[in-house]
């Protein structure tokens, strides 16, 4: 049974600028028909989500069951809806549904009469999709219960195999939801970056169209880019960096949160989402969804059996009772809903990481395989120097960006070196390491440094320190770590500031016009990717977090926060009379996280009230456990 | 099979030479070339699984064994594909078993048909393919470590722990470790004529040392009692002597002189090497041995499997805690160290840490069939068999 609310808790309890809010599908159990959908009663369930805090639900319309023959609905469906609808309102909740989505088991877009006809590009079924989406929100456009609509799942737009019939659809189906309902948000429901990887598909401009953006980890992007555990090392990134790839014009909601498999105990998974839904409230997200409300009732099957879509482990179980795992959702929520995001801001990002467009060439092009990995190990090492930093794609305006990282590059385009250079000429700084192949020959102006060749594979990395203190506080190092490329670079103006065991520079700095710009000789965060990111040399860690660090730190780009801890992930949200900083740990171990800021903190406070801990100076220690979260108010002075 | 074009023989020479990219570029070449052999697919399935892109890897291998059934290495390449992007283990039985039968003295096919069994959680199919395994190469420390973690879950720490000391003493690394530890690491194996050997007391003892690298005891030994004729204190002599003693399985002769030894210079690292593993052999020394392995780690801690013979040894006090640490530190150190993957695997379970054990385990696996490069010996009985035919 679910718990109830706390009677003596007060104050607010959800964040209407941070919605949490989790899906909810319209069969619990596989031996269900397609037919009994939502026919459950949804009472314990509903009760349980307000129970917990949530503000949104997301529900599934069935096409199959909506339109059994075509052109004739089916009124007891929409009736159906209208129920579901009408106990959400009842809730105080909010929904958002989705219409063609594809959960393996209602078989909700099979429609007997389209006669194997791909619902993605053929006419006759778009206007039928067209038809359906408009009587449906026609029924319900004046209902306050719609949060949103959500034209479709991942599951169904990999069926897609081009940008242009991507395009073609959204772009009709939006359309058919505009002309009837002109107030209410919709959403596309794919994450760009999990998309295109799965399809080659790039859903970047169908997405532009709309007024939402989600971003979600899947299972198979999980196994490309962070497959290992997720209580440490890179998938405990993995949310923020995706939602931080899916930041450009649009407002993004961290979807899909949960794990996708039983492997781990439910304590791993309730530390899991705990670092999950901090992480998507500190890298401005703008709300969150859970995976799965109940557990699948599924068939006795292979135990290892897992269709990458399958959406089966949820926050109860099959008769409803509560894991871990919600609890911490509902802690999260009562956080969450302590922070005023009106006024408490986060900190401005002037660190960026540079996602290149080779990300997007096709195989024989390793480019498109090992880019995405290199920039997830870059965005580590920037969280691991504690900088505010967000995700950038080449070409996209670098207008509020200070420092540039770009990681294990083979080729940028002739326009963005131009761009680079007028960066870098005008107060920017840039960070750029070596990833194989000829470099172009604006790295000579821009960084200067004459390329000599690529040296090939090393096994392991030196480093000797020529200039100490100029690029933070480096030490030297012989690390048992293979790389794959290593610049040879020699004469020009740069300032040698580290070298290798034979004195061949490993890092440079440049003055140029005004910025700098630093080039590290090997491709350290792709080699750290491919190695084994879970166990890469500590040596290499400090080496790349701290040349992040001091470049950012020189253009005033550094963190507000700063901490003593690596594996802490600080964020800053600051208002004129008191700030918020959101702590978390990516690793299991308990720890205590020394925080330092630049003025004196007098007090500090959880978020969610209790007595004020007298400070007192410009540090303090965050006690953290396994995987810990901690929501901390500042007040300044004294 | 058809005869091999020259495009893609140069992409398999550029393929053992690890250039991945360029060898993927070759291998498109050939196929636009009009090269669709199941080769080719399974050489770029390989170069895939190099980069560890484990679903071009599988979509690659799939095409190999549709163009040719009897692809050999496009079933390896598949198997460990499936393994390590994990999640697909019942494609992955299918594989190993299919390979298994097809090459059925390949003995890694049985190890990883066994951990497949073992992660559908088939344990009993999965006991049987290791001892399979083992049947055909008793001296498979993966298949030996795999029946410890089987023995740990089943029967708990006491009855598995002889079988983890079985599976360490099958590692070939602890020699190299010695050898480290005393400076020859990058030296040749030579043959050593004692006569020909300066009487003086460092060529002595620098030749001994090449003798034992060589596995010549006898030249050793007879290098050894020079010295020590000379200087029966002498500190590195007798670790040497310990050392040949510990090779000849004489453990109260290696203790006394490995003993001495440390009693003569308690930070000889060579010494406390060898008194701690005689230690660690016998029954009711086991706190001596982590005392002696935790002034090595002290001594030399730049060395992963120092760490895991520590770890090891408090593995045996049953202080897990303290052994996972160190199994840590050796994984930090060395990634790719099989025997500290396993052992801090057994570390998790004792925590009840499953998620993580059978991680470490796929590490391990992941680690130890890079290292075999059993791919190309699949490929080359492959290919050479088409070129015969």
């Amino acid at each position: 049974m679910t718990k109830p609310v706390d009677p003596k808790v007060t104050g607010p309890i959800r964040n209407a600028l941070f919605p949490v809010g989790v899906d909810l599908y319209p069969l619990d159990d596989e031996h269900a028909s397609f037919d009994d959908w939502y026919a459950r009663d949804l009472t314990p369930d509903l009760t349980a989500m307000a129970a917990a805090n949530f503000s949104l639900v997301r529900v599934f319309v069935s096409w199959k069951l909506f339109e059994p023959q075509v052109g004739q609905y089916n009124d007891d469906a929409e009736d159906r809806l209208g129920e579901v609808l009408a106990a959400i309102r009842g809730y105080d909740l909010k929904a958002i549904v989705t219409f063609f989505a594809d959960d393996r088991f209602a078989e909700m877009n099979d429609v007997t009469w389209a006669r194997k006809r791909d619902p993605r590009t053929d006419d006759y079924l778009i206007q039928r999709e067209v038809s359906l989406i408009q009587r449906v929100v026609n029924r319900y456009r004046t209902d306050p219960a719609i949060w949103a609509w959500e034209l479709g799942n991942e599951a169904f737009f990999t069926g897609f195999e081009s940008e242009e019939s991507l395009q073609k659809w959204t772009g009709a189906l939006r359309e058919a939801v505009r002309e009837v309902d002109t107030a209410r948000a919709i959403m596309l429901g794919v994450d760009t970056e999990t998309l295109v990887r799965e399809t080659g598909v790039d859903a970047t401009e169908a997405i532009d169209g709309f007024e939402y953006a989600v971003s979600h980890v899947t299972a198979p992007y999980l196994s490309y880019i962070a497959e290992g555990p997720l209580t440490y090392g890179p998938a405990t990134y993995l949310d923020s960096f995706l939602l931080r790839c899916g930041l450009r014009t649009l407002p993004v909601i961290a979807d899909g949160i949960g794990v996708h498999s039983l492997e781990g105990s439910v304590a791993e998974e309730a530390a899991y989402v705990r670092t999950v839904l901090f992480s998507a409230l500190m890298n401005r997200g703008s709300g969150v969804m859970l995976r799965r409300w109940r557990d699948m009732d599924a068939e006795k099957r292979e135990p290892y059996f897992r269709d990458p879509y399958e959406v089966l482990v949820g926050l109860t179980d099959t008769g409803g009772e509560s894991k871990p795992v919600l609890d911490e959702v509902r802690r999260f929520t009562r956080v969450a809903a302590h922070i005023d995001l009106r006024h408490h801001l986060p900190v401005p990002e002037r660190a960026a990481v540079l996602i290149p467009a080779e990300r997007h060439e096709p195989l024989p092009s390793l480019a498109g395989l090992y880019t995405p990995r290199s920039c997830l190990q870059s965005y580590i090492a920037a969280k691991e120097a504690h900088l505010p930093v967000t995700l950038v794609r080449e070409g996209a305006p670098l207008d509020d960006t200070m420092v540039l990282f770009i990681p294990s590059v083979g080729k940028l385009t002739p326009s963005m070196w131009i761009r680079l250079a007028a960066f870098v000429q005008s107060g920017g700084s840039v960070v750029l390491s070596y990833g194989g192949g000829d470099t172009d020959p604006a790295i000579r102006e821009i960084f200067g440094v004459e390329f000599l060749g690529d040296h090939g594979v090393r096994p392991v990395v030196s480093c000797r320190v020529a200039q100490p203190g100029l690029l933070g506080d480096l030490v030297a190092f012989d690390a048992r770590f293979e790389l794959p490329h290593y610049a040879l670079v020699g004469g020009g103006s740069a300032t040698v500031v580290a070298t290798d065991a034979t004195g061949s520079p490993l890092l440079t700095l440049n003055q140029y016009g005004q910025g700098r710009a630093v080039f590290i000789a090997a491709p350290l965060e792709r080699a750290i990717a491919q190695s084994d990111p879970w166990a890469a040399p500590e040596p290499i860690r400090h080496f790349l977090r701290t040349v992040y660090g001091a470049v950012a730190c020189a253009v005033g780009a550094g963190p507000v926060i700063d901490c003593d801890d690596p594996a802490v992930e600080i964020a800053l949200f600051q208002a004129e009379d008191s700030d918020v900083v959101l702590v978390i740990s990516h690793d299991m171990a308990p720890r205590t996280a020394t925080l330092a800021a630049d003025r004196v903190v007098a007090s500090v406070t959880d978020v969610r009230g209790g007595p004020a801990a007298k400070v007192g100076a410009k540090s303090f220690g965050v006690p953290l456990g396994p995987n810990g979260a901690a929501a901390i108010r500042l007040a300044y002075g004294g | 099979m058809a005869g091999r074009s020259k495009t893609i023989i140069a992409a398999e020479a550029l393929a053992r030479q690890g250039q991945v990219g360029a060898a993927v570029h070759a291998c498109y070449d050939a196929l636009a070339l009009g090269d669709q052999g199941a080769h080719v697919h399974a050489l770029l399935a390989s170069m895939m699984l190099e980069g560890d892109f484990y679903d071009e890897a599988i979509a690659e291998a799939t095409s190999a064994i549709e163009a040719d059934p009897d692809c050999s290495p496009a079933y390896l390449a598949l198997g460990m594909a499936y393994d390590r992007r994990g999640g697909m283990w019942d494609q992955s039985v299918l594989v190993w078993h299919e390979l298994a039968e097809v090459v059925p003295d390949l003995v890694t096919a049985h190890v990883q048909l066994g951990e497949a069994f073992a992660a559908a959680a088939y344990s009993e199919e999965a006991v049987e393919s290791w001892r399979r395994a083992l049947e055909l190469d008793p001296r498979e420390a993966r298949a030996t470590y795999n029946l410890a973690i089987a023995s740990l879950k089943r029967e708990g720490m006491a009855l598995a722990l002889p079988l983890f000391r079985q599976a360490g003493e099958l590692d070939p690394s602890q020699d190299e470790l010695f050898f480290a530890l005393l400076g020859l690491t990058d030296a040749p194996i030579i043959t050593v004529d004692p006569a020909r050997v300066k009487p003086t007391r460092e060529a002595r003892l620098g030749a001994a040392g090449l003798a034992l690298k060589a596995d010549d005891l006898f030249s050793a030994a007879e290098l050894v009692r020079a010295v020590l004729d000379e200087q029966p204190d002498d500190s590195e002599a007798l670790a040497l002597a310990a050392y040949a003693y510990l090779k000849q399985e004489a453990a109260n002769e290696a203790m006394a002189c490995a003993l001495r030894a440390v009693s003569l210079k308690p930070d000889l690292a060579i010494a406390l090497y060898c008194l701690g593993v005689v230690y660690a052999r016998r029954t009711g020394l086991k706190r001596h041995a982590a005392r002696v392995f935790i002034a090595l780690a002290k001594k030399a801690p730049a060395h992963a499997l120092v760490h895991v013979l520590l770890a090891e040894s408090l593995l045996a006090l049953q202080r897990y805690e303290q052994a996972g640490k160190a199994y840590r530190t050796a994984v930090r150190l060395d990634p790719a160290c099989v025997r500290a993957r396993f052992g801090l695997a057994a570390t998790y379970l004792t925590e009840g840490r499953h998620a993580e054990a059978s991680w470490e385990i796929r590490r391990a696996a992941y680690y130890d069939t890079k290292r075999q490069r059993l791919f190309w010996r699949l490929y080359d009985e492959y290919t050479a068999g088409g070129e015969e035919s």
